[in-house]
This record gives structure tokens, C-alpha cells and sequence, in this order.
């Protein structure tokens, strides 16, 4: 479903990608690992057409992401859903519009159909009593929540998330991790986050890679990562504890 | 002094490609009317009662300074025509503008500066919609429509101030007064003036907009963005209001 191939990107003299090349499959769920810094955003903006690389391919669903115009982009971010770290909820919308504003952007869907969506969706990510609530007004767990929401309500075929934990206690991180996960494998989409959460990246990843100065540093499973000899990777994973089974999201909440 | 030049000739180039996307929109027909009238309103009642109050103390004032004026010259009666035709030749409409600017002006620089700083204009393009067209036309057009409303409303409500002034302090008949105003402004003294308001509207839509869309470095960047597009918006209003004056004397000749 995705495949980049020897992408590069540099900012001035800051070589922010060097020559990164991986693969995900529709419904595989790959973390990109490393420390702040490190170009995990820059590499999740490329791939929904935000930046343009300097060098390499992005193909995305058999279309080729870094030659499309911008007009052409818009159309093709449909089939993508993005994360934001923040949430990047729209602040004059309610947490409903926010999840309604892509279906009256993208989709033919009345009213009654729009509302019936959209509270399918916010009962899924356990968010049903906040649907007349404002961003400002609810926690940053919620909000991580609802943009997921809004991500995926188009169901697209890829899903992109940047640092999806960054921000919130043990116990929120770890279900958003799992939810992500759980909805992911449910609708079937190739999925890339980026991440230094270490412990959460095991726990909703199938496959990980890991960056260090814009290189791919290590990539594999787990124990591959945890196997790796290079002293950064070692480093990186010292402190991590091992993760334990990957649940559904239902069942860590309770 | 040629980096200054460069900034400065590459900042008005960046406008001036803006402007030219925003009006492509238009010329396209792609406009959310829903959004606009949701502007109109917004920047309308944002600044209706501080364009009202502004209005009616420069009306009263003209009124007060001119009865102290028209009286060393044994004219008291002409009182009517200075405040008539200064209202509509010239202070309304720059007065208006004026208010617009540090009004309405600075809420569309400091939303969009707000969005962009918090990922929110990114979101519109991660979710396959046109900013231009979603958040920059719908504000430029309500500028557009919303402006002149306000001069004509500034306008009536200044001659208003002069009549209760000229009416209370002065001795003069109300109905003399009106009947004075109503024969003293003629077409080129209103449309001169009103035509001015549609390149302010454009003008301050154009800058807060601009400068508001490509803000950035947190709460910081939203406050340099809004003075500077306040402060922008002044000068090109003063600037543009010489030579717009200049021009009308010289073509309209009256």
C-alpha cells in the first residue's frame, strides 16, 4: 500500500532524510521510532504530500505521492487519514462538526446520515457524551481521540499519525495506542506513527523502524530492534521495559 | 540593505501570488457562500457598535469644531455641508476603514495565525480541502461586503451626530439642517468616497489575511502577525486613500 524508496529531504545544509526506503502493507500498523528532532514528522508530511521530497519515490495506494499537483493532492488526501500531534481539532467547531466536516466535504451524506456517522464514530473512540463540546473544553486524551475520530471517518486506506501519545499520562497513551491498533486492523488501513514512546510503539506496532539522523538506523520486529548492535538503537531501548501482549482497546480500558 | 530588499520585494510577490489564488477562487466560483454569510455576520457585529460610536462622536465634533469656524466667517449656517460632505468625501469612509482594520482586521489575522500555529491550516490540507478556498475567500469577500455597509452606516449615523449637535448647541432648524445635508452631497461626493471603501475592504481583507495565513513561532508569531497587519493595514489605507483622492479629483474633477 505504501512504499517509499530512497526518500531524502533536506532543510538548508540540515540533511533532515537520508535515502529512506521501507514498505507497509493495508492493514500492517509500522512505527517509526527515535528521538525528537530526528525527522519522524518531516518524514509523515511527505507522505501525505505536505513537503516535497528533494530526492526518492512516495507511492501510495499505486499513485506516485511526490509527482501529484496540488490540486490532484487534495483529491488523493481523501483516501488518507492524518493525525496531528497536537490534534489539530478546528477550535470554531464542535467535536460532531469536526468529525462532519470531511464527510460534507467529501461524501454526498444528508444531514440525518452525517449526525448517524459521526455519533457511530465518536461511541468508537468512547467520546459520546462530548459531541456538543468545543476542543478547548475537553482533555488532551479527548482530543487525541476525536482527531483519530475525524481521521478515520473517511475510511481511508492509509492511516498517518504523528507522536499520538506525546502529551498524555501512562494510562492514556497506552489506550490511544491500542485504539489506533484496534481500528486499524478493524478497517484494514496500512498505518505509519511516529513516535519515541518506545513502550507504546511495541505495544501497536507490528513492525518498527528506528531513525537516527535521518537514517534507518534498525527495523524489524521487537526483539530484531531490541537484537540490534548498534549502540544507538541499544541506547535508545535501554531503559524500555518490555511490552506486553498487543490487546484490543476495548480490553484495556477495562 | 539588498537582504532588506530582497524580504521585502519577496514578501509583496508572495501577496501578490495570495491575492491572485484567492481571486482565482472567485473567478472559478468556488465559494462557500455559508461561510461567507457566517463572516458577514461575524465581522459585521464585530465591529458595528465601534464603528456607530466612532462615527457619531466625529459627526458631533465637526459639528462642534465647525460651528466655532463658520461663525468667524458669519456662515454658521453651512454647518450642514462641513459635516455632510467630510463625512461622505472623506472621513467615513477613512474612519471606517481605520476601525475595520484594528476590528475585524486583527480578528482574521489572529484566528488564521492561531490555526496555522496549531496545525490547523495543515489539517484543512490533510483533509483534502483548499484553505484558500475554505477560510481566505470567505473572509476577503465579507470584507468586501461588510466594509461599505459599515461606511454607509459610519455615514449616517456621523450626519446624525452633527444634526443632534448642530440642533441642540447651535440653534439651527433640524429640518434646515436636513434639508441642507440632502441638497449639499451629490453623486461624485458619495460615490467618490464609496468607491474608495471597495479597495480598502480588499486591501485589509488581502493583508490580515496574508499575514495571518503564513504566521508561525507559537503565541509570539500570532501577536507579531496581528500588529503587523494592523499596522500594515493603517499606513496602506492613509497611502492608498492620497492617491485614491488624487485620483478622483483628477478624473471626477469636483
Amino acid at each position: 500500500m505504501i512504499r517509499v524508496s530512497g526518500l531524502s529531504k533536506a532543510f538548508g545544509a540540515q540533511q533532515v532524510l537520508n535515502s529512506i526506503s521501507f514498505q507497509v502493507a493495508s492493514g500492517e500498523v509500522l512505527a517509526v521510532m527515535g528521538p525528537s528532532g530526528t525527522g519522524k514528522s518531516v518524514l509523515l508530511l511527505h507522505l501525505i504530500g505536505l513537503l516535497s521530497p528533494d530526492q526518492g519515490e512516495i507511492e501510495i495506494d499505486r499513485a506516485r505521492v511526490d509527482q501529484l499537483s496540488e490540486k490532484n493532492l487534495l483529491s488523493f488526501r481523501r483516501r488518507m487519514g492524518y493525525l496531528f500531534q497536537d490534534g489539530a481539532l478546528f477550535d470554531f467547531m464542535t467535536v460532531q462538526e469536526n468529525l462532519a466536516f470531511p464527510l460534507r466535504e467529501h461524501t454526498a451524506l444528508g444531514a440525518v446520515e452525517v449526525h448517524a456517522r459521526t455519533t457511530d464514530f465518536l461511541r468508537m473512540v468512547d467520546l459520546s457524551g462530548a459531541q456538543d463540546k468545543y476542543p478547548s473544553e475537553i482533555s488532551g486524551g479527548m482530543r487525541k481521540r476525536a482527531a483519530l475520530a475525524r481521521a478515520l471517518i473517511l475510511e481511508p486506506k492509509v492511516l498517518l499519525c504523528d507522536e499520538p501519545t506525546s502529551g498524555l499520562d501512562p494510562v492514556r497513551s497506552r489506550d490511544i495506542s491500542l485504539l489506533i491498533r484496534d481500528l486499524a486492523k478493524r478497517m484494514g488501513c496500512a498505518t505509519v506513527i511516529t513516535t519515541h514512546d518506545a513502550v507504546n510503539a511495541f505495544r501497536c506496532a507490528d513492525r518498527l523502524i528506528m531513525l537516527d539522523r535521518g537514517k534507518i538506523a534498525a527495523q524489524g520486529s521487537e526483539s530484531d530492534l531490541r537484537s540490534s548492535p548498534e549502540p544507538f538503537v541499544r541506547a535508545f531501548l535501554e531503559d524500555c521495559p518490555v511490552a506486553g501482549e498487543k490487546k484490543g482497546a476495548t480490553d484495556a480500558k477495562r | 540593505m539588498n537582504r532588506v530588499l530582497d524580504d521585502v520585494f519577496g514578501t509583496i510577490g508572495r501577496w501578490v501570488l495570495f491575492l491572485g489564488e484567492a481571486v482565482g477562487c472567485v473567478i472559478r466560483g468556488h465559494i462557500r457562500w455559508g461561510e461567507v454569510f457566517r463572516q458577514v455576520y461575524e465581522l459585521g457585529l464585530q465591529s458595528l457598535l465601534i464603528v456607530i460610536a466612532a462615527a457619531f462622536a466625529s459627526g458631533a465634533v465637526l459639528a462642534l469644531q465647525g460651528q466655532v469656524m463658520m461663525e468667524r466667517f458669519g456662515a454658521r449656517e453651512f454647518i450642514a455641508q462641513l459635516v455632510s460632505l467630510s463625512l461622505v468625501r472623506e472621513l467615513g469612509p477613512i474612519f471606517t476603514a481605520l476601525v475595520f482594520s484594528g476590528k475585524a482586521g486583527a480578528g482574521i489575522a489572529a484566528e488564521l495565525a492561531t490555526m496555522g500555529v496549531n496545525n490547523q491550516l495543515l489539517a484543512v490540507r490533510a483533509l483534502g480541502v483548499d484553505p484558500v478556498e475554505f477560510l481566505i475567500v470567505p473572509r476577503m469577500l465579507a470584507c468586501l461586503m461588510v466594509l461599505p455597509a459599515l461606511v454607509v452606516i459610519a455615514e449616517i449615523v456621523g450626519i446624525f451626530g452633527g444634526y443632534v449637535i448642530a440642533v441642540t448647541q447651535t440653534g439651527i432648524p433640524g429640518v434646515y439642517y436636513l434639508n441642507q445635508t440632502f441638497h449639499s452631497i451629490g453623486f461624485v461626493d458619495f460615490f467618490g468616497g464609496f468607491f474608495k471603501t471597495f479597495v480598502f475592504a480588499f486591501l485589509i481583507g488581502g493583508v490580515c489575511c496574508f499575514q495571518g495565513f503564513f504566521a508561525s513561532g507559537g503565541a509570539l508569531g500570532v501577536g507579531h502577525a496581528t500588529t503587523r497587519a494592523v499596522a500594515l493595514c493603517y499606513i496602506g489605507v492613509i497611502v492608498i486613500n492620497t492617491i485614491l483622492t488624487k485620483m478622483i479629483l483628477v478624473f471626477w474633477g469636483v
